[in-house]
């Protein structure tokens, strides 16, 4: 099975639960798993400074894939219908690296799994972990992998948004092609970053999506563009756009801005204008990306220009996408701002 | 230029000779190649498999039989452990009996652990591959063999529970070596074969790959520190190691009785160019008085047996690869049957051997044509006219020969009875044993047959005493015939006894261990320990009427301070210890033994480890180490590895399970089994494990067949150096036929009839015969005695009791004399035609 697969509406999705409508999230439970959801993440994202000045980004992503809607009736324990898998990537700008991993573990044994009290997902060492009662507030993100690792305590600085219609997020035509989906838009972030050159002591800010759902792509979409962008005064845009085969964009891309309190207001796709500056393909030629791009939010008055801090933060596993951190400069309302954040691109190797 | 031309004149007037050479050479090279092959194709497989296993582990974690809670892996892997692999593996039954290997596991932990299984296993969708049972992928030789496509099913048997897997991918092997070493394999995921295999909750070790240096002794320290009482971890080639160790001896037998047929070989080359060099003494003869340098004619003589010797090679090496085909199939019969399943298609061409063994052809053809060229350089050109002078010299060197016989005899005894030695030391004994009866047959046969010649005449009158007077007068001839038929016969009195006497020992030893009447255990592959039997099936077995009690055995193999062991844990039944034959005890051992303070230890256990009643042997439990002393030493030939012997009481305190693997049943004296047998099956059903029910006579049965099936191959390699030892017989009668042509002609012409020839010369081969026969018991019983005694304890510290059954003695004697009698037909034949007149014009 293919990643893709799994995130696309195939008919295989028959048996499995499906977000159809907005229903209210419960805390601490939903922090926990879904498992009769196909598909489920906990992607937590992030840039870094270290003392010297010197970025990085940081990606680490839990998902988890339910393989057969029914709970198995089998004897070993090792027999699991949950297939975790984990990204992690470290953004070397200034060394102009882009360090990433990839892992499965089946949900069987503890090898991998959530709970939901304290907030814990974790495929084997790399964990994502909180405390009892404190939510997603307070949580302690580590991985490492030859040499490469990250230790960060993460603290909310925003409440949790519910992103969509209460957090119900349609992604297509078809009434279930939708996923639930929540995020924490900024953490305050510090900790190490373990390079194979040395270790740096960092701080800087992360971002959090939970989403769970059972088919999220239609058959007539290739792939999205999604962005999280955290301005420096203190204001956060989220927006995604699903691309059509066709190229046109879909109109239930959507986004979110959240202001300085935490208040939400959702975005529909022809509010927030993105035009695409310039293009990057991967060094084997296999796929090509937006690379920069202008981005306009008139309603506020926002104009930035946005850059990956390192033009190859491909992914290339066994799901290949572009995913990595990006920095912005642009106006608000005429005034300055700067800006960091993260941008993932899928559907566009062959 | 003039020698060889003589010599090539000579050998197309006398071709028997010379294609008997070749022939002797080309068995004994081809025996030589085929043993070889075969052991370095069985080898060569068995280590493929090896390596495709153990892929780029260089570190494994066990824990014997019992295996390794799960949870250690996931304990492993969140301290951030890896590569690491899982790994649940065991043999199931294909349809038709057919042995595969199931191998479970985790196929992303797999990844840099065995990426040709990983990629195997990830080519099926992981939907399908975990959340459906019996996935399973097999690699493309693997599914041709056995017809099997993507979809089919195959159906699988593991300890007498049926299984159905179903074909989910069929992978192209990556490699050689995975298409060599990975055949027979089937690879599924761990829940898979946890659930056929019947071991769930465990794993049966874990693959670690652990880099050299500094950093790789840390994570093995955290390694270490994690593991459970009982678990060990050691480097990823020791238990290969072990295994190829394991059936070294057994190679190593086969190559000595290969070599066995190379020395009659080597007999024979002897044997051809030494007839050579006294039919052409005069020739040669007049080459030394025209002033041919004794180096010359040496360098010649030899280069003739050397040619010989070279085209019996040429011949012998092919025909050594097709009886390769036969004896890989006797030798991995063995080793399935011995020691574990051994899966080898086909013999392996070894370029190294074919060299060696060439090389060793033409090597002993030169050695063995060198002390008839150096009679030939040696003799003055006088002497080498005068046609007795070869006798005389035969007759004046018979006995200094029998005295070096005599020597080497006795080196080669202290080298086996003397001190104490390995296993080579041993054969080279036995070597030097044969080779000593050798020298010493010439004198032997003269001084028998002069001492027959009185009561042969009394007996038949004058053709007798000239039979065996005839015996003796040929001996330059004749010799070398006796040589080469007393060699053979004392390898087949030596081996036919020890096999004779191995097979009483295991009969006794069966007979007293089977005290009870009914086993009954789940099928299992050799090797492997058979699976657990359904709690409670004992007690079921003994409400059954008629059963006067049960044992149980448990049978796994664990960690000790001498690395895995073999242990049996008994709860003997209501017989005690009537079934265990001891060797040596202390006086309280058997109550020692059952309060679970003393164990008893294999003799095999012993002679391996060095150790005796009184010593220690500690194992690693899941309690902990416990030291236990050693009670006593018991025959057991169940395994050559040796086992060790614990109390139930012992086995539950310390692995705290309740698994058994075989029930023992006592039934009331007289009872009628066939219908108890019945009655057990009726009370185990409802259990779903096809269990077997076997009866002490079965039993038996049993092990004596897999016992023939192992010497099989022995007694193959003892039937081909009888065969070359008769093809020396023929030649050697034949070249005394026409040596003695005048002579046979002078008796014409005195009046003996052509049947009377013919009588005369069969009395005279026969009595060859008989003698060598009659001269091979002393040596063939020193060897029996050396096999038995010596050869089996050094390699498999097993003590035999040498017994001797007078009528195999008397069997061998008579194939001697048989075996020269049939020879001698043909040569007798010609001798029975010759034209008096025509043969003394040629003689004069």
């Amino acid at each position: 099975m293919s990643v893709a697969e799994a995130l696309s509406g195939e008919p295989e999705a028959a048996g499995y639960a499906r977000a159809e409508g907005p229903q209210p999230f419960s805390f601490p439970r939903d922090h926990g798993a879904h498992p009769d959801y196909r598909h489920e993440w906990w992607y937590v994202t992030g840039n870094l400074e270290g003392d010297d000045g010197r970025h990085f980004g940081f990606q680490v992503t839990f998902f988890r894939f339910a393989l057969a809607p029914e709970p198995l009736q089998r004897t070993s324990a090792w027999a699991t219908r949950q297939l975790w898998m984990a990204h992690f990537t470290v953004t070397d700008t200034a060394g102009e690296t882009f360090h990433h991993f990839q892992r499965f573990a089946r949900g069987a044994l503890g090898l991998a799994g959530a709970e939901a009290d304290p907030a814990r997902v974790w495929l084997e060492d790399w964990a994502l972990s909180g405390a009892p009662g404190a939510g997603l507030d307070r949580l302690h993100a580590e991985a490492e992998a030859q040499g490469v690792g990250i230790d960060l305590e993460l603290s909310a600085a925003k409440p949790i948004v519910r992103q969509g219609d209460r957090g119900y997020s349609r992604k297509g035509e078809a009434p279930g092609n939708a996923s639930y989906y929540y995020s924490v838009p900024r953490l305050t972030a510090e900790g190490r970053i373990t390079l194979p050159d040395g270790e740096h002591a960092v701080e800087g800010s992360a971002w959090i999506d939970r989403e769970w759902g059972t088919s999220a792509l239609g058959e007539d979409q290739s792939g999205w563009d999604w962005f999280s962008v955290q301005l420096d005064d203190g204001r956060e845009l989220m927006f995604y756009h699903l691309r059509q085969a066709d190229g046109g964009t879909d109109p239930r891309s959507e986004g979110a801005w959240i202001d300085a309190s935490g208040e939400k207001r959702r975005l529909s796709s022809d509010e927030v204008e993105l035009e695409v500056l310039e293009r990057w393909t991967s060094p084997d030629g296999e796929a090509t990306y937006p690379a920069r791009w202008r981005l306009r939010y008139p309603a506020e008055g926002l104009e930035l220009e946005l850059e990956p801090t390192l033009a190859d933060q491909e992914l290339r596993g066994g799901f290949r996408y572009w995913e990595g951190a990006i920095r912005g400069e642009g106006t608000v309302q005429g005034s300055p701002v700067r800006a960091v954040g993260y941008a993932e691109l899928t559907g566009y190797a062959e | 230029m003039m020698l060889r031309r003589a010599s090539l004149r000579y050998h197309l007037r006398q071709p028997w000779q010379a294609a008997l050479a070749v022939l002797g050479v080309a068995l004994g090279v081809a025996v030589v190649v085929a043993v070889q092959l075969a052991n370095t194709s069985a080898e060569r497989a068995f280590q493929r498999s090896a390596e495709a296993l153990q892929g780029e582990a260089t570190h494994r974690v066990s824990a014997g039989t019992a295996g390794l809670d799960e949870a250690l892996y996931t304990e492993l892997r969140r301290a951030g452990i890896r590569p690491c692999a899982p790994v649940v593996a065991g043999y199931v039954n294909a349809p038709g009996g057919d042995p595969l290997r199931l191998l479970g596991v985790d196929p992303w932990a797999e990844l840099g652990v065995r990426d040709a299984v990983a990629s195997a296993a990830l080519e099926v969708d992981a939907g399908r591959w975990l959340s459906r049972g019996g996935m399973a992928v097999l690699f493309k030789p693997e599914a041709e063999r056995l017809g099997l496509g993507a979809g089919d099913l195959l159906p699988v048997e593991a300890g007498g529970r049926r299984h159905e897997l179903e074909v989910a991918a069929v992978a192209d092997p990556p490699d050689e070596l995975t298409a060599e070493g990975l055949r027979n394999t089937v690879v599924v995921d761990l829940a898979t074969a946890q659930a056929v295999l019947g071991r769930l909750g465990r794993l049966d070790r874990i693959d670690l790959v652990i880099p050299d240096g500094e950093a790789g002794a840390a994570v093995l320290e955290q390694v270490k520190a994690r593991l459970p009482e009982g678990a060990v971890l050691k480097e990823a080639g020791e238990g290969a190691a072990a295994l190829d160790e394991m059936t070294a001896a057994f190679r190593l037998n086969l190559t000595a009785f290969s070599l066995l047929a190379l020395l009659v070989g080597a007999l024979l080359i002897y044997n051809a160019v030494s007839f050579s060099v006294v039919q052409r003494r005069p020739l040669l003869g007049r080459l030394r008085a025209l002033g041919v340098a004794r180096g010359q004619l040496f360098r010649g003589i030899v280069a003739e047996g050397v040619l010989l010797g070279t085209l019996g090679t040429l011949a012998g090496l092919p025909l050594g690869f097709a009886l390769a085909d036969l004896l890989l199939d006797l030798v991995t019969r063995t080793i399935s049957d011995l020691y574990f399943v051994l899966s080898v298609r086909s013999v392996t061409p070894a370029p190294g051997v074919l060299a060696m063994a060439a090389a060793l052809g033409v090597l002993v053809s030169g050695v063995a044509s060198a002390g008839p060229a150096w009679e030939a350089a040696t003799v003055s050109p006088r002497t080498a006219l005068e046609r007795a002078s070869l006798e005389a010299k035969a007759r004046r060197l018979a006995g200094p020969l029998g005295i070096a016989g005599l020597a080497l005899g006795g080196l080669g005894a202290a080298l086996l009875w003397g001190y104490g030695g390995g296993i080579v030391a041993g054969f080279a004994g036995i070597f030097a044993l044969l080779v000593g009866a050798a020298l010493i047959v010439p004198w032997a046969v003269r001084q028998l047959a002069v001492a027959l010649a009185r009561p042969a005449g009394a007996l038949v009158g004058t053709p007798g005493r000239m039979a065996a007077r005839g015996v003796a007068s040929g001996l330059s001839r004749s010799g070398v015939a006796a040589v080469a038929l007393v060699v053979a016969v004392t390898a087949v009195i030596g081996v036919s006894v020890m096999i004779d006497s191995f097979r009483t020992s295991l009969t006794t030893w069966l007979d007293s261990t089977l005290s009870a009447d009914i086993y009954v255990r789940a099928p299992a592959q050799t090797g492997e320990t058979p699976p657990p039997l359904p709690e409670g099936l004992a007690a079921e077995l003994a409400a059954v009427p008629g059963v006067t009690g049960v044992g149980t055995s448990r049978r796994l193999r664990a960690p000790s301070e001498y690395g895995e062991i073999r242990l049996r844990a008994f709860d003997h039944g209501p017989e005690g210890d009537a079934g265990i034959v001891y060797k040596d005890r202390t006086a309280q051992a058997w109550a020692d033994y059952r309060a679970g303070e003393a164990v008893y230890i294999t003799e095999p256990f012993a002679a391996h480890h060095g150790l005796a009643v009184g010593d220690t042997v500690a194992f690693r439990t899941p309690e902990g180490e416990r030291r236990m002393p050693v009670a006593a030493v018991v025959r057991d030939y169940a395994t050559s590895q040796g086992a060790v012997y614990v109390s139930r009481t012992f086995y539950a305190e310390s692995w705290g399970d309740g698994v058994i693997n075989g029930v023992a049943v006592y039934a009331e004296p007289g009872a009628d089994l066939e219908a108890l047998i019945g009655a057990l099956r009726q009370a185990a059903q409802g259990q779903g494990q096809a269990l077997q029910f076997r009866s002490d006579a079965e039993i038996r049965a049993r092990s004596l067949a897999v016992f023939d099936r192992t010497f099989a191959v022995t007694r193959v390699l003892q039937l081909l150096a009888a065969i070359v030892a008769a093809a020396g017989v023929f030649g050697a009668l034949l070249a005394l036929a026409l040596e003695r042509t005048g002579e046979v002609a002078v008796l014409r012409a005195l009046g003996l009839t052509p049947w009377q020839v013919w009588g005369l010369e069969l009395s005279r081969t026969g009595l060859l015969g008989l003698m060598a026969g009659v001269l091979a018991v002393p040596p063939g019983l020193l060897l029996a005695a050396a096999l038995t005694g010596v050869i089996n304890e050094r390699a498999f510290g097993w003590s035999l009791q040498l017994s001797v059954d007078p009528a195999l003695l008397a069997k061998a004697v008579a194939l001697a004399a048989v075996a020269a009698l049939v020879a001698g037909l043909y040569p007798a034949y010609r001798a029975a035609r010759v034209a008096p007149a025509e043969a003394m014009r040629e003689d004069g």
